[in-house]
């Protein structure tokens, strides 16, 4: 009974460590940068962990949600000086809505059919931002437009810190987000659907209501994820928004590293995968072209080839060996 | 007329995509993997056709047979060392290896090979007939009858020869197949090096009218699904009328549409192929 | 039950301890700052790798050229001789990671001030970073948006899109002389680039009273132009202004020359002025015009050092980048210190007539309130024996214009 403490205790820990981790580094400088991405990503990967560790829905086209989001606030904020806090509103609504329309046709398919469909979607954002460009700006890209008096209320920050602090309370609740859902009803009923959807029919969940409910919410929060990025990158373009290799796969990869259904997976593979891609760009710039992706290809392959169910897995293994 | 062009440029080019995608469909038929990478073996195939003519003087025509030949015995290890282990394994492992290989194989190219764009220059490149109004150009032209060719000798491998018909048995039913004396794991691997070889044939036949860097795959990847998806995945006649298809229908598009939309076009085709009837146009199997 | 707790829970902690260790390493990055007295820190970021790896080599040939001429002479006479430190980076062809990249050589490299990036799009992410920092930011890149947002950092040394686009329609038409023009095509690739190109050949157009049969956006990617020219012959245009970067401009001579439409082509710059252009046409290249910011036969005492060193004819980016470091060097003398605000100042109020700024149009550059260089004029040129020749405007002109029949 005195361990539970100790369980309850563990995340806390974590969490307050991450609060404090910014105060110890130079502000703007670049280590906080890369530290402010690498929550961010980890709450990407806790959105797409959603469909992709419950539901065992292999989505390839979550950059979908991502773009629409940073799109809409940034168009709202453009076009009608909408602060991008109630931008992250109807991002989750514009990007929700798009996940349960898209979940409509591509309900009935299985596993790499659902990839295809999802990758090509993320694709067909991609093109149409490309070419709306009365909207979107087109290839050229749209710019989070620059005040420099600008403050809390624009969701704009001279400082890193701030910044930093959104992206780790995006963490925290997509984190809790999953939890709750994963020890809920709801998580109960996408595990059924995941063994055998025909037996959870049986015995009476309604998997279409299932399906559609998890991609609603886990596109929803891919589209907040979205905004925070277009107010802390403030530029951005649609090969980049929505990009398959830079962000759909990618955040899928880092919850599949980390230990894809697993809730701290999300956070284990993006302290994992981004810091070594910094240090490849860092130490081979010009050359380091191509080596930090061939890096995630090979650790990808050997984490598939190794245990598909990621590091959480091959450490929990390890562990295991050790005692015995 | 103009028209009338676009058709016949879109015919000669899906031809060529039928070449192409023939792989795809034939990896996923008898190996019952949708491999992702795949594309990459067609820039790899590209590639070898390039570094063929620049240093043995060889016109891409006759090095897309070396390309076949250098990819097959690559698709032939992949397959054993790599893809085999997938086999069994839950679907998320077997999409995110190819998808490990598309990564590896693109940036180990970027590494290899840099990435500047790189062109062949030969004799018929510029060339074109001319005939009733309408023009044809010489290195399209080429390239479908290269197609044409490669496809027939596909067709009667794989319903004259002893192995064509063993691979075909091991996609239909492989433990069948395998209490029948046939080397399925050896079929497989057979099946894979055929499939990334012939796509790498047909990237070595496109690249006297086209140019090849480490990212031509992406161009490629999109299209070759469509077609595939079209015709029905594990169809290898469907990959033939897909591959047309797809063809004329980007051709006409570019002819309304701004070519910025070209892509879109063939999405939503592919998306709503995948929606309303997974199982392609097509209906038969391999 | 307890020991199930137990493991359960060691295996919680331990996985938090993992992600905690992580985190430090990610954390603790070497941030090292080499402060050498003597040295002024310069960031060059330009695409070194990707499609437009030429054009990124070329430019900083350029500044190399430049940066060991300014060292070996004595260095920065206001600082004590203090010589030049160029910090280069890759932008590669994403404008987020261009901007990535800028930020990280502000955060790590101390730099006083930025050249770069060649195209457009990159310069304009970078250009988000460098203004929020206060650092200022040199380049030769056309898009209008650049000196369009009020921003007080950018210093462009070359004239706007839209102005070379419309000098690319009126002096073609002017060139044509006698034969009426009427019909014309415009095909353009679709970044920042292009598009304000043509947005000031579309305002040229149509101030002139000619009438565009066509206008396509391209994707810049793109691998098969054939419908485009399809559309091109069907469209009856006299004259066509591609614009576009170096594997667009060879697709579109190549499948303008295999479809047999014979039109004169008037290229927009970039792809179509640079020595891959005419090595890869060989004599399709030759009687091709097209616009440009600027040309190494304005000047030849000063580029033909270029050609000395490097072998081929001094494109305009590297000349253009050239004029840019040389006049970023004479602000850093004249503001006598390396503080980013001072550089600013001294940039908006001088104008340069020494060094490397006669090599400009007007042999001088003058930056106004925006950024903008007013002494800058485009110039029309022609490829003629592999050697790109200023046949327009005749004050400008060393060379004549070749017209060149249907062949």
């Amino acid at each position: 009974m005195n361990t539970q403490p100790i369980q309850k205790y563990c995340p806390l820990a974590l969490f307050i460590l991450l609060c404090s981790i910014p105060w110890l580094l130079t502000d703007q400088g670049y280590a906080i940068r890369v530290l402010t991405l690498l929550l961010l990503f980890a709450a990407m990967a806790q959105s797409w962990n959603i469909v992709g560790g419950l539901a065992n829905q292999i989505s390839l086209g979550h950059a979908a949600f991502f773009g629409i989001g940073a799109y809409a606030s940034t168009i709202l904020l453009i076009r009608f000086n909408l602060s991008p806090w109630l931008g992250i509103l109807v991002a989750m609504i514009l990007a929700g809505l798009t996940g349960g329309l898209l979940s409509l046709p591509t309900m009935k398919l299985r596993g790499h059919y659902f990839a295809l469909a999802t990758l090509a979607f993320g694709e067909v954002m991609r093109a149409i931002a490309n070419t709306w460009s009365s909207v979107t700006g087109g290839p050229v890209g749209i710019s989070v437009p620059f005040s420099p008096n600008a403050g809390l209320g624009m969701m704009q920050f001279k400082s890193t810190i701030p910044y930093y602090f959104m992206m780790l309370a995006a963490l925290t609740i997509t984190t809790f987000i999953f939890w709750k859902i994963s020890h809920s009803k709801l998580g109960y009923e996408l595990r059924a659907v995941k063994a055998n959807v025909d037996s959870a029919e049986v015995i009476g969940i309604d998997t279409t209501r299932t399906k559609i409910i998890a991609s609603v919410i886990s596109a929803a929060l891919m589209g907040a994820c979205g905004v925070l990025y277009a107010q802390f990158n403030f530029f951005f373009d649609p090969d980049s928004a929505f990009s398959l290799v830079g962000i759909s796969i990618r955040v899928a990869l880092i919850c599949i590293i980390g230990g894809i259904g697993t809730v701290f997976g999300p956070l284990i593979g993006a302290c994992f995968l981004l810091p070594l891609e910094e240090i490849f760009n860092a130490f081979l710039s010009g050359k380091g072209a191509g080596y930090s992706q061939l890096a995630y290809g090979v650790i990808l392959i050997g984490i598939i080839l190794l245990e598909p169910r990621g590091l959480t897995t091959l450490f929990k293994q390890a562990v295991q060996r050790i005692k015995a | 007329m103009s028209f009338l062009q676009a058709i016949l440029d879109g015919l000669m080019l899906g031809g060529v995509y039928a070449v192409i995608s023939i792989g795809l469909t034939l990896v996923f038929g008898v190996v019952s993997i949708v491999n992702f990478a795949q594309a990459e073996f067609l820039m790899l195939g590209m590639y070898v056709a390039y570094f063929v003519w620049r240093y043995l003087g060889l016109d891409p025509i006759l090095g897309s047979l070396i390309s076949f030949a250098a990819v097959f015995v690559l698709g032939f290890f992949v397959q054993q060392f790599l893809i085999r282990r997938v086999l069994k394994a839950p679907e998320v492992a077997q999409i995110f290896l190819t998808v490990g290989i598309l990564i590896c194989l693109e940036n180990l190219a970027l590494i290899f090979f840099g990435s500047e764009y790189r062109s062949v220059q030969t004799s018929y490149q510029n060339e074109a007939l001319e005939f009733l109004g309408l023009i044809i150009s010489m290195p399209y032209l080429i390239a479908f009858i290269a197609s044409g060719i490669a496809g027939g000798f596909i067709w009667w491998v794989l319903t004259k020869t002893w192995w064509g018909r063993a691979v075909r048995a091991t996609a239909q039913n492989p433990m069948a197949a395998k209490l029948m004396g046939i080397n399925t794991d050896q079929m497989y691997r057979i099946a894979f090096g055929l499939g990334v070889g012939l796509t790498a044939f047909g990237g070595a036949i496109i690249l006297p009218y086209l140019t090849v860097s480490p990212s031509v795959g992406g161009q490629f990847g999109v299209l070759m699904f469509t077609v595939v998806v079209l015709g029905g995945l594990g169809n290898v006649l469907g990959a033939v009328v897909g591959g047309i298809a797809v063809g004329v229908i980007q051709s006409l598009s570019g002819l309304f549409l701004p070519i910025q939309l070209q892509n879109i076009a063939l999405f939503i085709i592919f998306i709503a192929t995948l929606a309303f009837r997974p199982e392609g146009l097509l209906r038969k199997s391999l | 039950m307890k020991k199930k707790q137990k493991v359960a829970s060691q295996q919680t902690r331990r996985e938090v301890l993992k992600s905690l260790s992580a985190l430090t390493i990610a954390g603790t990055f070497p941030s090292i700052a080499f402060s050498q007295a003597k040295t002024v820190n310069i960031g060059v970021i330009l695409p070194l790798s990707g499609a437009n790896a030429q054009f990124g080599i070329n430019s900083r040939q350029g500044i190399e050229l430049v940066v060991d001429e300014i060292n070996n002479g004595g260095g920065l006479k206001n600082l004590g001789g203090a010589k030049i430190n160029l910090v280069i980076a890759d932008s590669t062809s994403t404008p987020t990671t261009a901007a990535t990249v800028a930020q990280r050589m502000i955060a790590e490299n101390d730099c006083c001030a930025i050249l770069g990036a060649f195209a457009s799009s990159l310069t304009l992410a970078i250009s988000e970073v460098t203004e929020r920092r206060g650092i200022p930011l040199l380049t030769m890149s056309y898009s209008d948006q650049l000196t369009g947002r009020g921003f007080k950092t950018v210093f462009q040394v070359t004239s706007k899109g839209s102005a070379i686009g419309k000098a690319q329609l009126d002096y073609a038409v002017q060139l044509a002389g006698g034969t009426k023009i009427n019909k014309v095509a415009i095909l353009y690739e679709d970044t920042a680039y292009g598009t304000s190109t043509a947005t000031g050949l579309r305002a040229a157009a149509k101030a002139a009273n000619i009438e565009i049969v066509m206008d396509e956006a391209y994707p810049l990617g793109i691998i098969d132009v054939t419908p485009l020219i399809n559309k091109l012959r069907a469209s009856n245009a006299q004259i066509v202004f591609p614009v576009s970067y170096l594997n667009d401009s060879l697709l579109i001579v190549r499948a303008l020359r295999q479809q047999k439409v014979n039109i004169p082509i008037v290229g927009g710059s970039a792809g179509y002025v640079i020595p891959d252009f005419s090595q890869a046409l060989g004599d399709y290249a030759n009687g091709v015009l097209s616009i440009c910011s600027a040309n190494y036969d304005l000047d030849p005492a000063l580029t033909n050092k270029y050609r000395k060193r490097y072998n081929s004819f001094m494109v305009h980016e590297a000349l253009e980048h050239a004029v840019a470091l040389d006049v970023l060097a004479q602000a850093i003398n004249i503001s006598k210190s390396t503080a980013p605000e001072g550089i600013i100042q001294a940039l908006h109020s001088t104008t340069f007539t020494e060094g490397w700024a006669k090599a400009m149009t007007n042999g001088k550059v003058k930056f106004d309130d925006t950024g903008l260089n007013i002494y800058a004029e485009p110039l029309m040129l022609q490829w003629q024996k592999k050697e790109l020749v200023t046949v327009w405007p005749k004050s400008y002109a060393k060379g004549k214009f070749i017209a060149r029949n249907a062949s």
